[in-house]
């Protein structure tokens, strides 16, 4: 009974606290309305919920299954033919980093109907479940393939029978993960792209009305149904485990995906796949020559054309004002992670209490949590700033303490079996181990902290790429909306292969980290 | 059961290449193990071993030498479905019963699983498993997934059973158990075997002879044979000429 009192007290008193500084509009004047507020305005708005709710529903729906399908195909291929892989390199790592925000006008501007929301789910999926796929196929039980084998079993029955299966748990976790992205994905499109239906035109609309509880009955009908999705398939998950939990002493390890040896060749193929793609789906959807731009046509635009200075000033004064605080963010997102994983190893009841609140947040839809924090924050830095932490934080904190819980019992218990106290066994043991995955966060995070700066920009603050972007949605300025899009996407490529190097030199330098 | 078939290596060698330096795993070794015989292979860790029992099923490619199991190359002989064998680690699909985990090396062959149903009724009792047919290997203690790999090595009706170290990771009471029972299996079929192992006593109890074998290079150093009448009883783990033998193998085994 203790227990569950100390469990249940710290977000029964967050709950109350929230009550009575929405009752007494504390928080920016009112800003923050109470629980009860937006659950009764959330009553008072139901007629209007089925419709948006259910274009949401479908556009992700339909998008999670398309971008699923294709994911676990394309890691079945990569997985037979490594070559495949390190050729398509370019267009995973360009999905995987794309601001989704970027390419949404481009989306909604030549696809029409549901087409953009669809794309845009299915985009946000992809990566993830590719990912899980191709990890899945690699770590078998090598033991198991050898019996396979030993019975005159080829490759074939091998994938077959021992790496099909198996792989099953990990592509089932890449679905939970990727549910809320596909969620995402559809809110953000259909926030950008009009059209009368979905949560992301709800809020639109609601935007400029000044009614908080409204907005908060908004986000959290988003983040209901995003966690909701990631529910679903935790409990289809742990259904399909059960018993069937892996017992094997010796499952073989991931194969070297990313070698230094790659010939320069397929670099180079890998380099130009992105933009070949590019090419190939304008042309094959027959996408008029005034909204569809070729990569030619944007270094056109941007360097040779009449307007060419003029679009360069205007770009680079953008990028001067959003690079600045994209970096700042994603430094403060990763230290307060960094502090925070450190944190809960001294003090376990601390990441207990914050933990949950922390969870909600990143459930929420960014898009739908942004207006929440402008009318809290204003539309200063402060709030571009806070955006960027709240996205960077939590997928760095996960990765810092999953690798800190990873350092063997025994290593830890070393330092204290001569006397050591807390703060010497953090120094000692916990904080160089958690060093390579700090890296790793900073380099799945970068890409998370532009979207930030960019949905600020664009909801908020009118500065930098994401006003640009809006701006030129505004004028149909077509040429610079290609720009934008495709700069944010090379600027998010340029900061996760940074990472990546920084990464890389830290191992060699540690000798020990992350698998991947 | 058919006949039971022999093996027969000559000249087996192997060098492996890493991180600047040459292991020599195997130099050299050459073993003949006569249909229906039960020879143990026992050896310092390194030693090549387990390289010898790989490279006999062609999961492992030699330098030099050749494989003969029942006068056939490996491929051949492991796609007719004349071997079975069963390694340390149970190597348990996770996601299937015990009876579907023991049908594995019949779908592996291509052979239909379905007249094989009382068969594989026939071996979950034969490892003394009655009742589990239907649980997940994650259900079962160590020692139970071990005498599953056991009876998935006999499922195909094997002529030569290769075990590598099956009861390694397993306690010493248990362990002793298993010889057993592995004793009795192996009488009742009458399989040419061949044991890895490091354990001088299980050698000494189950085999005929022990080949014993030194690394760097990996080799054979002597075969000793083991002439102790069967069936041999539990009680003979404590008789005097038991231990003789075992101090025998494993003075040859310590260079003496």
């Amino acid at each position: 009974m203790a227990g569950d009192l100390r469990r249940w007290l710290p977000p029964a008193l967050l709950l109350l606290a929230w009550e009575v500084a929405g009752r007494l509009d504390l928080v920016a004047s009112g800003a923050l309305p109470a629980l009860s507020e937006i659950l009764s305005r959330l009553w008072q708005d139901r007629a209007d919920y089925p419709a948006h709710v259910s274009a949401t529903l479908a556009a992700s729906g339909a998008g999670f299954v398309i971008g699923n399908a294709l994911a676990v195909l394309a890691g079945l291929i990569f997985v037979l033919s490594p070559v495949t892989e390190r050729l398509a390199r370019g267009v995973n790592i360009a999905i995987f980093t794309l601001p989704p925000i970027a390419i949404a006008p481009i989306l909604t501007l030549t696809l029409d109907g549901m087409t953009p929301r669809i794309v845009l789910a299915a985009l946000g999926v992809y990566f993830v479940t590719m990912q899980a796929t191709v990890t899945g196929l690699r770590q078998y039980d090598s033991r198991a393939a050898d019996v396979v084998r030993a019975y005159g079993g080829g490759r074939g029955a091998v994938l077959r029978l021992v790496r099909v299966r198996g792989a099953v748990p990990a592509i089932l976790s890449g679905f939970r993960v990727a549910a809320p992205n596909a969620v995402l994905g559809a809110i953000l499109a259909e926030f950008g792209g009009g059209g009368r239906f979905g949560l992301g035109a709800y809020l639109l609309g609601s935007l400029g009305r000044g009614e908080p509880d409204r907005l908060w009955g908004i986000g959290l009908a988003a983040t209901l149904i995003a966690g909701l999705s990631y529910a679903v398939f935790a409990v289809i998950s742990r259904r399909m485990l059960g018993a069937s939990i892996s017992l094997s002493l010796n499952p073989a390890g991931p194969e070297p995906a990313e070698g230094g040896r790659t010939s320069p060749l397929i670099g180079l193929g890998a380099v130009a796949m992105p933009f070949v793609l590019w090419w190939v789906i304008l042309w094959a959807m027959q996408v008029p020559e005034m909204l569809g731009k070729t990569p030619w046509q944007v270094f056109d635009y941007l360097f040779l054309a009449d307007g060419a200075p003029v679009a360069q000033e205007r770009l680079l004064a953008a990028l001067a004002e959003t690079l600045p605080i994209t970096l700042a963010g994603m430094g403060a997102g990763l230290a307060f992670a960094f502090g925070l994983a450190v944190a809960g190893r001294l003090t376990p009841t601390f990441t207990r209490v914050f933990l949950p609140v922390a969870i909600v947040t990143q459930t929420m839809p960014l898009v739908a949590l942004t207006p929440l924090l402008v009318l809290l924050l204003g539309r200063g830095t402060a709030v571009t700033l806070w955006i960027t932490v709240s996205v960077t934080f939590f997928p760095a904190y996960v990765m810092i303490a999953q690798g800190i819980a990873q350092v063997p019992r025994a290593a830890l218990e070393l330092p204290r079996a001569y006397g050591a106290s807390g703060w010497r066994e953090l120094r000692l043991v916990t904080l160089p181990a958690s060093l390579p995955w700090l890296f790793a966060a900073m380099r799945l995070t970068a890409p998370r902290a532009l979207l930030g700066v960019m949905i600020a920009e664009w909801l908020a603050t009118g500065r930098g790429l994401g006003n640009l972007l809006n701006q030129s949605r505004g004028y149909l300025d077509f040429g610079m909306i290609w720009t934008v899009a495709v700069v944010s996407v090379m600027l998010s490529v340029a900061l996760y292969l940074a990472a990546l190097w920084v990464e890389r030199l830290a191992i060699r330098r540690i000798g020990i980290g992350p698998e991947n | 059961m058919t006949a039971p078939a022999g093996i027969a290596l000559s000249g087996l060698s192997k060098t492996f290449a890493g991180r600047g330096k040459r292991v020599e795993a195997l130099r050299d070794v050459t073993l003949a193990c006569p249909p229906g015989s039960f020879t143990a292979l026992i050896g310092p860790s390194g030693c090549g071993k387990s390289t010898i029992l790989r490279a006999s099923l062609g999961l492992e490619p030699l330098d030099a030498g050749r494989v003969e199991i029942a006068g056939q190359p490996p491929p051949q002989a492991t796609a007719a479905g004349i071997t079975g064998v069963a390694f340390q680690d149970s190597g348990l699909l996770p996601w299937r019963s015990v009876a579907r985990n023991i049908a594995l090396p019949l779908e592996v062959l291509g052979r239909d699983v379905g007249p094989a149903k009382g068969r594989i009724r026939d071996l979950i009792a034969l490892v003394g498993l009655n009742g589990y047919e239907d649980a997940l290997p994650g259900e079962l203690s160590g020692g139970m997934r071990q005498r599953v790999a056991i009876a998935r090595a006999l499922v195909s009706e094997p002529r030569v059973l290769f075990l590598d170290e099956p009861f390694g990771a397993l306690d010493q009471i248990l362990r002793r158990q298993m010889n057993i029972e592995l004793q009795r299996i192996w009488a009742e079929t009458g399989v040419t075997t061949l044991l890895v192992t490091h354990g001088i006593d299980e050698a000494v109890f189950l085999a005929d002879r022990v080949a014993v074998m030194q690394a760097n290079p990996g080799r054979i150093v002597e075969v000793v044979e083991i002439d102790l009448p069967r069936p041999r009883e539990p009680s003979l783990f404590s008789a005097p000429h038991f231990h003789a033998l075992c101090d025998r193998i494993a003075r040859v085994l310590h260079g003496g």
